[in-house]
């Protein structure tokens, strides 16, 4: 074609000059390559320049997809077009190039065997040299750069090779950083489309409701997004319904379909049907509609404040869990998964729940994992809801998703908890004001003895929220008021629920609450008993110091469970 | 509701130091006083606390003091005939074994 051009690298070139002049267009070339992360803009002119540098008549370069593992022309120069011609690795040249990660050479390529002749035959263009090398990059080739026949109608040669293999380093790295560049965006995009899933996500869920409300859940995903569910909301009847389930399967599509399944379940139970005719319902308009094998485990319930009732209807959802304080109640699933069995029934039970809570948790919430060990288990999250027990239903729901955190999440995880708030008002049973004068404690020694009788506090627990206010009252004298000043003590005593309170106030400077420690009982020695009586007999004790540098304020409390049994 | 008091009766070589109402920081400086006053008088000395319906922290000081200066000196001390109320501090502050603890008199002049 056009041999009237002088060689790139021709043997009228000393040696040092075609150095220099390859070493001049690898950094112009190197230079170009940079302008731009897109391939588009970049590739196609430096492929143009290669052709012409190396004197050939037509070149290509081919990309390894890595899902197809196959080689794909992706741009070319010259007169033949062959983009989007896909050859295996291992097939012909270029295929060779990347198999072996090495140039290879064909100076008859008429007579070669690894030419692809289909080509040439389509095209009508004769392939007669070959040179190819592999588009290498430290975690292997990434293609294979390829020129066809050189204008001076010679054959390459090594000294071809060598430049056309140094060609090929800059735009092998300039193709890895584009990608690279391109990952790190689509990474960038799909975080910030899951982060807006999940918000929408979110906002399908019910809102926390203020005041004395008895239903509270949490849904914690394992990932972004989640394919659990629950949702609640109140009936004409002035009932409340609601609603708890579970997509099998994870991932995108469990989470489009929880929004779809939520607003049936929603759609379907505004009319307030029976929990099991609302299962019934909604089976039959799933099973005519999910697909893929998919199904859906939920629990449905309404519940009555009035008479505390609550009946919920469980289709392959985990046991709903009843607590009764003393003991829990497991209440197994009445019927298949909703999706599967067009015609299943559900059984329902009614829930006198009474001052019972009852948990509904996906199973995500069991399959916690204990580090690298067994799954938590419904024995495992029975033991954390006994351990929260006497916390108010939202900071023990909260403390109880801190616990599944500190384990590690395998499944979308969703805890609805119904429970009745019980009377959560603070009485106050007793409120003294006195010296700071031991003589002083007999009378408000007395002074709580009845008023924790008056609480039908067992005797001999009575006996040590006496002696341990006691010990307290005596350690203000005696360490916060030293040196003789005089002053006084304000003693509260208060109660919430089954919690006794009790809080002292001094006058005295502030004391250092970090040098106030229970001592060690094992030993025998004679001081430092009374904050060691205190830790030993309190729940709770804290003493903080009031700003301002004078006064302390002491906070101790005590769990009286309902029924007062002998403690301690 | 009992009076508080402390009094110390010699039954030969024996000096029983007996207690009464509620032993607290308001007076159990006397107690620790009268405790280690008998125990100068003599080596076998026990404390009486069958009247005793309440003791805090600073009376069971006393009567760690006063046994422990017993044992420095190879003397005798124990407890007699402790009520429930002292007992159930004793095991609260883990000195109920630490104490000899005699259920009356006779068995504390025995031993």
């Amino acid at each position: 074609m056009n041999a009237t051009r002088p060689a790139a690298v021709g043997p009228r070139d000393s040696a040092r000059a075609g150095g220099r002049r390859a070493l001049g267009f690898l950094a112009d070339l190197s230079q170009s390559l940079a302008v731009s992360l897109d391939l588009r803009e970049t590739l196609g002119p430096a492929l143009a320049r290669i052709m012409d540098f190396m004197h050939a008549e037509g070149a290509s370069l081919f990309l390894l997809d890595a899902a197809t593992k196959l080689l794909e022309c992706k741009i070319c120069a010259g007169p033949v077009d062959i983009v989007g011609l896909k050859l295996e690795v291992g097939q012909g040249v270029v295929g060779r190039a990347v198999a072996e990660n090495a140039p290879q050479r064909s100076d008859d390529a008429r007579r070669d065997a690894r030419v692809n002749a289909r080509v040439d035959a389509e095209t009508g263009f004769v392939t007669r040299t070959l040179l190819c090398v592999p588009l290498a990059t430290a975690q292997g080739p990434i293609g294979a750069l390829e020129i066809i026949n050189r204008r001076d109608g010679g054959a390459f040669d090594d000294d071809d090779a060598e430049i056309l293999r140094l060609i090929a380093a800059p735009m092998a790295l300039a193709i890895n950083n584009a990608r690279l560049a391109l990952e790190v965006a689509e990474q960038q995009r799909i975080r910030r489309e899951m982060a807006l899933a999940r918000s929408i996500q979110k906002s399908l869920l019910p809102r926390r409701r203020r005041g004395r409300f008895p239903l509270i859940g949490v849904n914690l995903p394992a990932h972004e997004i989640s394919g659990d569910f629950y949702d609640y909301f109140d009936l004409a009847d002035g009932r409340l319904a609601f609603f708890i389930g579970d997509i099998s399967g994870k991932g995108l599509d469990a989470a489009f379909l929880m929004v779809r399944v939520a607003s049936l379940l929603r759609w379907s139970g505004r009319a307030a049907p029976a929990p099991a005719a609302w299962l019934r319902e909604a089976n039959v308009e799933l099973c005519e509609t999910l697909q893929n094998g998919r199904f859906v485990c939920a629990v449905v319930g309404i519940y009555d404040h009035r008479t505390r009732t609550a009946v919920i209807a469980n289709a392959g959802f985990p046991p709903a869990l009843l607590d009764h304080g003393t003991r829990f109640e497991e209440m197994p699933a009445d019927g298949p998964p909703l999706g599967i069995i067009k015609e299943a029934e559900y059984g329902e039970r009614t829930i006198d729940l009474g001052a019972a809570a009852l948990y509904l948790f996906s199973d995500g919430a069991t399959d916690v994992r204990e580090g690298v060990r067994a799954r938590l288990g419904a024995e495992g999250l029975r033991e954390l809801i006994r351990r929260y027990a006497r916390l108010a239903p939202e900071p023990r729901l909260r403390a109880l998703i801190g616990e599944l955190k500190r384990r590690r999440l395998v499944d979308d995880t969703t805890l609805l908890l119904l429970q009745e708030p019980r009377g959560s008002e603070v009485r106050e049973l007793l409120a003294l004001r006195f010296p700071a004068d031991p003589r002083e404690m007999r009378r408000v020694r007395a002074e709580l003895r009845t008023a924790l009788d008056g609480e039908d506090v067992a005797p001999e627990l009575r006996d040590r929220l006496v002696l341990v206010v006691d010990e307290a009252c005596t350690n203000i004298m005696r360490h916060a008021y030293c040196g003789g000043e005089s002053g006084t003590i304000a003693l509260r005593m208060t109660r919430e629920r089954d919690m006794l309170g009790f809080e002292l106030r001094d006058e005295a400077p502030c004391v250092d609450a970090s040098r106030i420690k229970p001592r060690d009982l094992s030993e025998c020695r004679a001081g430092g008993l009374g904050v060691a009586f205190i830790d030993a007999t309190m729940d709770a004790w804290h003493i903080e110091g009031v700003p301002g540098g004078r006064g302390n304020r002491l906070l101790m409390r005590k769990y009286i469970p309902a029924k007062t049994e002998s403690e301690p | 509701m009992n009076a508080n008091e402390c009094t110390s009766e010699t039954l030969g070589d024996y000096v029983l130091v007996r207690l009464r109402g509620e032993v607290d920081l308001s007076w159990s400086q006397q107690v620790r006083r009268a405790i280690l006053d008998a125990l100068g008088d003599t080596g076998k000395v026990g404390v009486e606390l069958s009247e005793v319906s309440y003791i805090d922290s600073s009376g069971i000081a006393a009567l760690v003091e006063g046994f422990q200066s017993a044992r420095s000196h190879n003397q005798k001390f124990g407890l007699v005939a402790v009520s429930a109320a002292v007992m159930a501090v004793l095991q609260l502050a883990r000195l109920d074994r630490v104490f000899p603890i005699f259920a009356d008199l006779d068995a504390a002049r025995a031993a």
